[in-house]
């Protein structure tokens, strides 16, 4: 059936969306795929599954083509680019100083925020924030600062008088599905590259960056420039039908396929966060099995793609 | 739960703050002074373009000049709010929005409010709103970094995404800006010029039909400083227009690929 739906594409030697001065027919038979695929949605789809295969040709458990791009944002201490497919995801960290509370003066603070500017999406209005977008911050929110990646204490600089409060701002200039894997991984992306900067404390006891003309006296933290990451925690998003699973949705599939399932593994296979919410389809524990699969394969994927981002950064 | 605080703690940035007094070269009036970028009184940065940024949109720019750096989405022609009256003409609907790390400091992006409107102002004139009756045109820009002269940049980018959806106008829109910096007048400034200004003035155009439309002015100005102000923005709208144009080629052409 999936061939009879291309049938016509053999026909043209250009893809979808090309017209060409021959056949009407041809121009007739694509506008009825794209009826169809509109009309139908279910059924366009499964008739691609029962092939297993999906309309942009992926199988069915492969991620689309990731990229990640450090160092977008000049003006940040640490900032990432991030694409899975053709959601985009900027990341930018700035840190600021502030004074930590008395409860843990040791430790610095992390604010995690995601916004979905009108620009990524059509669905989403100027004043009225998307559906989406509280949802994923709290989401990224939750998965960061359980993951264990980031030591609060070593956001410290002067013991009970001042820490690092880390700001980490993702805008989404793209939306097209799995959002908060993308999210995810432009945060860690960002991390990777974050360099603190080194302070000094002057005379009325606030901290200011160094530069040529303050000197270098005073530092508080010459050596710390870098964050260690302990144990990095990736993503990927499942949407489950009947018996299949899809991994890495497109916008299009998300709405198709209400139930989604998102699985976080870190570094060393640990499961960081489990979401299922609620859905048409029960997902069996032999599917949630699955889906932590597909995770860990994906994660390995994810992993050699940050490495090579982190160390071309370093050759520069 | 320790890593957010009850209560948003107040932080301050660790960076040195900008100088509030002028530094001397801009006072003294008689003396020669290079540009923070190294550029004449009257060169422009060199523009930077490319539309499909965004593919959930039905058109889209980028735009970087220098450290300025902008993306506008076009969404439309889709249908009105119900609430909304019939209208026999289209409607544009304008947002400007700055990131958090637009400006040097975190979340400085005050001017939202006026860009939104200013933005309406200098594309609706241009837009044939005759041709999508009852239905609205979204323009929504996001300024990823502020580097100076930010709303001629939206302005311009905004005019290369409505062509690149396709929306019928009757000439792309070209902006510039001018500051006035004691007795010398330089064209786009950046963030520090700004900041500086003793006045400035920004003119949208569209160049092929050479028609204003917008021009605005803040601070002291002589008849015969806006007549110069004027004549440079125009000057440097038809450059730009030019650029523009041979960004939409480019797509055009290698679409057809």
């Amino acid at each position: 059936m999936v061939s009879q739906l291309y049938a016509h594409e053999q026909k043209q030697d250009g893809g979808l969306g090309m017209g060409h001065s021959n056949a009407s027919g041809d121009l007739s038979s694509e506008m009825e795929v794209d009826a169809f695929r509109r009309l139908f949605p279910l059924r366009f789809y499964e008739h691609h599954l029962a092939e297993s295969i999906r309309p942009d040709g992926r199988a069915l458990g492969k991620a689309r083509d990731t990229t990640i791009e450090l160092g977008a944002v000049a003006s940040a201490d640490g900032s990432a680019l991030a694409k899975i497919g053709l959601t985009t995801m900027l990341a930018a960290i700035k840190m600021e100083v502030m004074t930590p509370s008395k409860e843990s003066p040791d430790e610095g603070c992390i604010a995690i925020d995601f916004h979905m500017p009108p620009i990524c999406s059509p669905l989403v209005r100027p004043g009225r924030p998307a559906e989406a977008e509280p949802v994923v911050s709290k989401q990224l929110a939750d998965t960061i600062l359980s993951s264990g990646m980031i030591d609060l204490k070593d956001l410290s600089l002067v013991s009970g008088k001042a820490a690092w409060m880390v700001y980490l701002d993702i805008y989404c200039l793209d939306a097209d599905g799995s959002l908060f894997d993308a999210a995810l991984l432009s945060a860690i992306a960002a991390f990777s590259h974050l360099q603190i900067p080194v302070v000094s404390m002057n005379d009325d006891g606030k901290l200011i960056v160094v530069s040529e003309e303050n000197g270098e006296k005073d530092i508080v933290n010459k050596e710390k420039r870098k964050l260690s990451l302990n144990r990095i925690p990736f993503s990927l998003t499942c949407v489950l039908h009947k018996n299949y699973i899809l991994a890495d949705p497109t916008a299009e599939e998300e709405t198709i396929f209400e139930t989604l399932v998102t699985v976080v593994l870190d570094t060393f296979d640990q499961l960081v966060y489990l979401y299922k919410p609620g859905g048409l389809v029960l997902a069996f524990t032999s599917s949630v099995q699955d889906c932590i699969a597909l995770t860990r394969q994906r994660l390995k994927e994810l992993q050699k793609i940050l490495d090579e981002s982190v160390s071309g950064m370093e050759v520069d | 739960m320790a890593a957010k605080a009850a209560s948003t703690p107040t932080t301050y940035s660790p960076s040195p703050t900008t100088q509030k007094t002028k530094p001397s070269f801009f006072k003294n009036d008689n003396v020669d002074w290079v540009r923070p970028d190294g550029r004449g009184f009257h060169q422009c940065r060199p523009a930077f373009f490319r539309t499909g940024a965004v593919n959930a949109a039905a058109g889209s720019a980028y735009a970087e000049f220098g450290n300025t750096k902008v993306i506008v989405s076009v969404f439309g022609p889709r249908e009105s709010k119900k609430a909304m009256m019939y209208s026999d003409i289209g409607r544009l609907n304008c947002n400007v929005t700055f990131t958090t790390f637009a400006t040097p400091v975190r979340g400085q992006g005050s001017d939202d409010k006026d860009f939104s409107s200013m933005l309406h102002k200098a594309l609706e004139g241009a837009i044939m709103l005759e041709t999508f009756p009852k239905t609205t045109v979204d323009v929504f820009a996001l300024v990823l970094e502020s580097g100076g002269s930010d709303l001629p940049v939206v302005i311009s980018c905004a005019s290369v995404a409505l062509a690149d959806a396709g929306i019928m106008m009757y000439d792309l829109v070209t902006s510039v800006s001018v500051s006035c910096l004691g007795k010398n007048l330089v064209i786009d400034p950046v963030l520090e010029e700004e900041s500086y200004q003793d006045g400035s003035l920004m003119l949208s155009c569209m160049p092929s039909k050479y028609e204003v439309t917008q021009l605005t002015i803040t601070g002291e100005w002589s008849t015969a400083k806006i007549n110069e102000g004027m004549q440079l923005c125009l000057d440097a709208c038809s450059k730009l227009a030019k650029i523009m144009r041979s960004c939409l080629k480019e797509a055009a052409s290698a679409s057809e690929d």
